[in-house]
């Protein structure tokens, strides 16, 4: 069994494969939701989410080539002395792309029809219409929802790829080369199954419901990885410091380092032969059997970040003012007239409440 | 620097004009020179009286040895230990600091002063802080005029190997004892040395018969040796004299010493290499820069050329010192009276460093050497609680046999030596033999005549069995002789019928004056505590001698899992995830709830969608800053845009 078929390895492509899948899912499900109605823009960000991905892919699979040749060539774990620095870095911009992307999501199921317009009116290049007069956050903002479907697919795409095939590689040299196809494709081929399933089902979901859960679910694994790339920067760092021995060690003593231990447990890594069954509550709640204090800081740091921008957001949206400031004068219309009772106003009046509610904020 | 072809006939000659015993002195200034042994490298080395190599101390059997030192190093307190020697009746002049003496302060003296009664090949080394790799080293060489092999060669040659460090070894220990080394890995040498220095030359005269006292005085490498063209034969091993036995290569562990017979070839006219080579199996990791062999000749002519060495063999086959005889032919000591089973563990404290355990416990020294707390104990001297938890104390009484039963669970070599005695190796396992006990080896598989020495190798994952007689009271450690593992605490403490020491022994005054320069206190248990009245006689103070409060101890244990912090952050964590993704989903719905029920249901709830939108979009304008109203333009202006292009859109019946 263990010849042919090797556990750590159908667990990480696996895991890899569904975390793919789960974020291109959202995506691709949150499009054929929105954009139901203009095929062309739906057909055009769809191409863009597979561009991302297979790009991801292509360039995973180049990594893949480059570090077997290095393996081969060199004979060296060269990949470790690097590894967790990819590890953090991409966990990093994941984790950024989508707190930023969530927020989005979250916010778009209010505002389908602005958004597809909005991104029609992106994808078909008419701002020379406007005029140069654009707003420059309102243009980064446009950029970021135009590039979102490409970069999140791509980045995350590579990062899990280059994750597994470092270390499918790395297992290659300790498991016998057999035990290695079988695994890699029932693990790709699992993962697929159950995230095409969740794409399956989220498209039958109501949107609203299907996006807010899934958002959670976006943001869980973004402060995974959050908690993930400052762990893996310090462990990094303690690896460079003990030098060669870090192979060794596996989860024991001294693969960490006690002055900045939180906890940890000889048991349970998620990284450690695979991860085992430890590996999926990394993905997605960000587990590490040894926390450290800048990992547990930044995880509760990140909620925190997270709670309060909602939190501000929602004040804002329901006052019409930002916490601590005082509304102004003309603000006092605003919050009469922009929110609630904006709302109803808008019942009446139509398409020109909505250009009015605007113009009223605008003033705030 | 050679000093191979030093020959003692001499020193010999010089001994014999005295009838009997005489008294050798040697005043020794121990100190800091400069040395490039390996023309690599210059380095600090400690020396004595201005030389390193340090002299080879020689005596006769029967001799006085009184050796004065002057600590002249200013930064560092030293000792001496006679490696070997059993030290009958002067166990406070074995040198292990900490154990039956206080450290030779900078700028102090203490004077060792002890006779001799065996004769063979030992050395003579720092036995405090690691210091001896740093050149406090040097052969012992004790002359017997009735050895039995007297008339079997013409000269002797005493030759040193070693390996050899390019730092100080409180760097090396500081970054050893170190969580940065969690594995505990020991500093590889970054050479070998044959008497201290590379390239020896020594001369040889055909048909003459060498005799070769060989010790291995490094740090940590076991040395495989060989001579091409020339067979050894053995005949002393850790001072003991052994039935002659051949060999074509011997292995040496640290600490070990072989005497050999070698006859210079008739006729021969070439020169011939003779090779050390440092057993790297010992080695973490093998840098690529290392030559850990090391070349010597026996120059039969000074003209002729030195030939490269052949080929260093793939596999080493040395001399298996299992099966010599001692030429006693003492047999084995059956019935032990007392079994003290250790179990070898290397394992990480909580500071993060890799200590060596002998069972759970790894040695730390006591604050009142152990000898003096043996000497001031009075009847609790007997129980082994005064000396301390982590002196690792066994109580023997005296003239038993005594049995230690190692077992390895470390994949390492380890050569453990016992102070004031030699052992015989009754049993001793191949590698990966497991525990002892689990062996199931009897009795009546043991070595029948056992090979005695000082320092026997445990080989890795294997077991050995030791015995001896414990007709010696004194203090003495039993420890791995790789300095690396003295420093993570691979000791143990025997405490040889201690009541007969109390009875016998006086202590000099220098070695207390010692102590007192030290602020270190000579009465009491390992903690200090217990007290004595003027004559050094045990006041009962109750439990006070059994009091080890204050003692010192090593680092905690690593937590087993979670401590009370870590289930307070991961509580935290947890709690700030559900809260988190509580304010996403209640933002989530909060905003975009109309957005759910627009694609079921028009009508009313729509437009409070659009009117949420709004102000999100308003909100989001309102932090802009800049371009305000350019950008709300613009947005109207899509909406607006949208809305004739997309109308009969869903949107559009707002």
């Amino acid at each position: 069994m263990p010849d042919v078929f090797s556990v750590p390895i159908f667990l990480v492509t696996f895991r890899e494969a569904l975390e793919t899948v789960i974020i291109v899912s959202v995506l691709l499900a949150f499009l054929k939701q929105t954009l139901a109605e203009d095929k062309a823009l739906h057909k055009r960000l769809v191409r863009q989410v597979w561009l991302g991905t297979s790009l991801g892919l292509l360039i995973t699979l180049i990594a893949a080539a480059a570090l077997i040749a290095v393996f081969y060539t060199a004979g060296a774990n060269s990949w470790e002395t690097s590894e967790l620095r990819f590890e953090g870095a991409f966990s990093l911009v994941a984790c950024v792309i989508i707190t930023v992307v969530g927020a989005a999501l979250l916010r778009i199921g209010g505002m389908r029809d602005k958004w597809r317009v909005k991104l029609a009116g992106v994808m078909e290049d008419r701002r020379g219409k406007v005029g140069e007069k654009v707003g420059r956050r309102v243009r980064v903002k446009l950029w970021m929802e135009r590039y979102a479907m490409f970069a999140l697919p791509f980045v995350t795409v590579l990062r899990e790829g280059i994750e597994a095939v470092v270390f499918i590689a790395g297992v290659t040299f300790t498991a016998p080369a057999t035990a290695v196809p079988l695994a890699v494709v029932v693990g790709l081929a699992a993962g697929t199954l159950i995230g095409y399933g969740l794409y399956k089902g989220g498209s039958n979901t109501k949107l609203q419901v299907f996006l807010v859960l899934s958002t959670c679910l976006l943001y869980l694994v973004a402060a995974g990885l959050f908690t993930r790339a400052v762990w893996a920067f310090e462990q990094d760092a303690w690896q460079r410091l003990i030098g060669s021995d870090a192979a060794e060690l596996g989860t024991g003593p001294g693969s960490y380092d006690v002055d900045r231990s939180v906890w940890h447990l000889n048991c349970c890594s998620p990284i450690y032969m695979g991860g085992s069954g430890w590996g999926f509550f990394n993905a997605i709640f960000g587990w590490t059997n040894s926390a450290t204090y800048g990992s547990v800081i930044s995880y509760n740091l990140y909620w925190l970040c997270i709670m309060a921008y909602f939190i501000v957001m929602r004040y804002k949206e329901v006052k019409g003012h930002w916490p601590l400031m005082k509304p102004k004068k003309v603000a006092a219309a605003s919050v009469s007239g922009g929110s609630r009772s904006g709302a109803e106003e808008s019942v009446v009046s139509g398409d020109k409440s909505v250009v009015r509610d605007r113009a009223t904020s605008v003033s705030t | 620097m050679r000093r191979s072809g030093l020959i003692w006939l001499a020193c010999l000659a010089w001994h014999a004009l005295v009838a009997g015993a005489a008294t050798v002195t040697y005043d020794f200034e121990v100190g800091w020179l400069t040395a490039n042994p390996d023309g690599a490298a210059d380095r600090p080395v400690i020396g004595i009286n201005g030389q390193w190599p340090i002299p080879t101390i020689h005596v006769n059997k029967g001799d006085r040895l009184v050796v004065n030192v002057l600590n002249s190093l200013g930064n560092q307190s030293t000792s001496l230990h006679f490696h070997g020697l059993f030290m009958r009746g002067a166990t406070h002049m074995d040198g292990p600091v900490h154990v039956s003496q206080c450290p030779i302060l900078p700028g102090e003296r203490l004077t060792y002063n002890f006779t001799i009664d065996q004769p063979g090949t030992y050395w003579y080394h720092s036995h405090i802080h690691g210091q001896y790799p740093d050149g406090l080293r040097g052969p012992l060489v004790v002359h017997d005029p009735d050895s039995p092999f007297q008339d079997r060669y013409d000269e002797e040659i005493v030759m040193t190997v070693s390996d050899w460090y390019h730092d100080q070894m409180t760097g090396l220990i500081d970054f050893f004892m170190s969580k940065a080394n969690p594995t505990g890995a020991e500093p590889v040498p970054k050479s070998a040395l044959l008497n201290e220095t590379q390239d020896l030359k020594v001369p040889l005269q055909p048909g003459r018969t060498y005799l070769f006292r060989m010790v291995n005085i490094g740090a940590f490498a076991g040395q495989y040796v060989w001579f091409e063209g020339h067979y050894m034969t053995i005949i002393e091993v850790d001072g003991v004299y052994t039935h002659p036995a051949e060999a074509s290569m011997i292995y040496l562990s640290a600490a070990q010493r072989c005497s050999f017979l070698i006859t210079a070839k008739e006729g021969a006219s070439t020169n011939f290499p003779f090779m050390a080579s440092m057993d790297t199996d010992l080695f973490d990791a093998i840098p690529d820069d290392l030559n850990w062999n090391v070349t010597g000749w026996l120059v039969y002519d000074d003209k002729k050329p030195l030939p490269e060495p052949a080929e260093v063999p793939g596999v080493f086959e040395p001399f298996d010192d299992i099966g010599l005889v001692p030429w006693d032919n003492q047999t084995i000591f059956t019935n032990p009276d007392q079994s003290v089973s250790l179990d070898v563990i290397m394992d990480n404290l909580g500071d993060g460093a890799n200590y060596a355990f002998f069972n759970n416990i790894t040695y730390v020294a006591p604050k009142v050497p152990t000898l003096y707390t043996a000497l001031t104990a009075g009847e609790y001297a007997t129980d082994p609680t005064v000396y301390g938890t982590y002196t690792h104390p066994f109580v023997l009484a005296q003239d038993q046999v005594v049995e230690i039963v190692l077992n390895n669970l470390d994949p390492g070599k380890h050569p453990f030596h016992l102070h004031g005695h030699d052992f015989q190796v009754v049993w001793r396992s191949d590698d990966d033999a497991g525990p002892f006990v689990d062996s199931g080896v009897s009795e009546s598989e043991f070595v029948h005549v056992p090979m005695r020495r000082d320092t026997a190798v445990l080989r890795p994952n294997g077991n050995m069995v030791l015995r001896f007689r414990s007709n010696n009271p004194g203090v003495w450690l039993f420890h791995c002789h790789i300095e690396w593992h003295v420093q993570s605490g691979l000791m143990a403490t025997f405490v040889e019928a201690p009541l007969e020491l109390q009875k016998s022994l006086s202590i000099p005054r220098d070695h207390y004056a010692a102590c007192e320069k030290g602020g270190m206190p000579t009465v009491g248990n390992a903690a200090g505590h217990g007290t004595v009245d003027g004559n050094r006689k045990v006041v009962d103070d109750g439990a006070g001698w059994l009091d080890l409060s204050g003692q010192n101890v090593p680092p905690p244990a690593l937590p087993d899992g979670f401590t009370t912090k870590g289930i307070v952050a991961l509580v935290f964590s947890c709690l700030s995830g559900i809260l988190g993704v509580s304010v996403v989903a209640w933002y989530g719905f909060a905003n975009g709830i109309s957005a759910g029920s627009d694609s079921d249901t028009r009508g009313g709830q729509r437009t409070t969608g659009s009117g949420s939108e709004g102000t999100s979009e308003g909100a989001l304008g309102a932090g802009l800053g800049a371009g305000k109203t350019s950008g709300e333009g613009t947005t109207v202006d899509e909406v607006g845009r949208g809305d004739v292009d997309q109308a009969g859109g869903e949107g559009r019946r707002r």
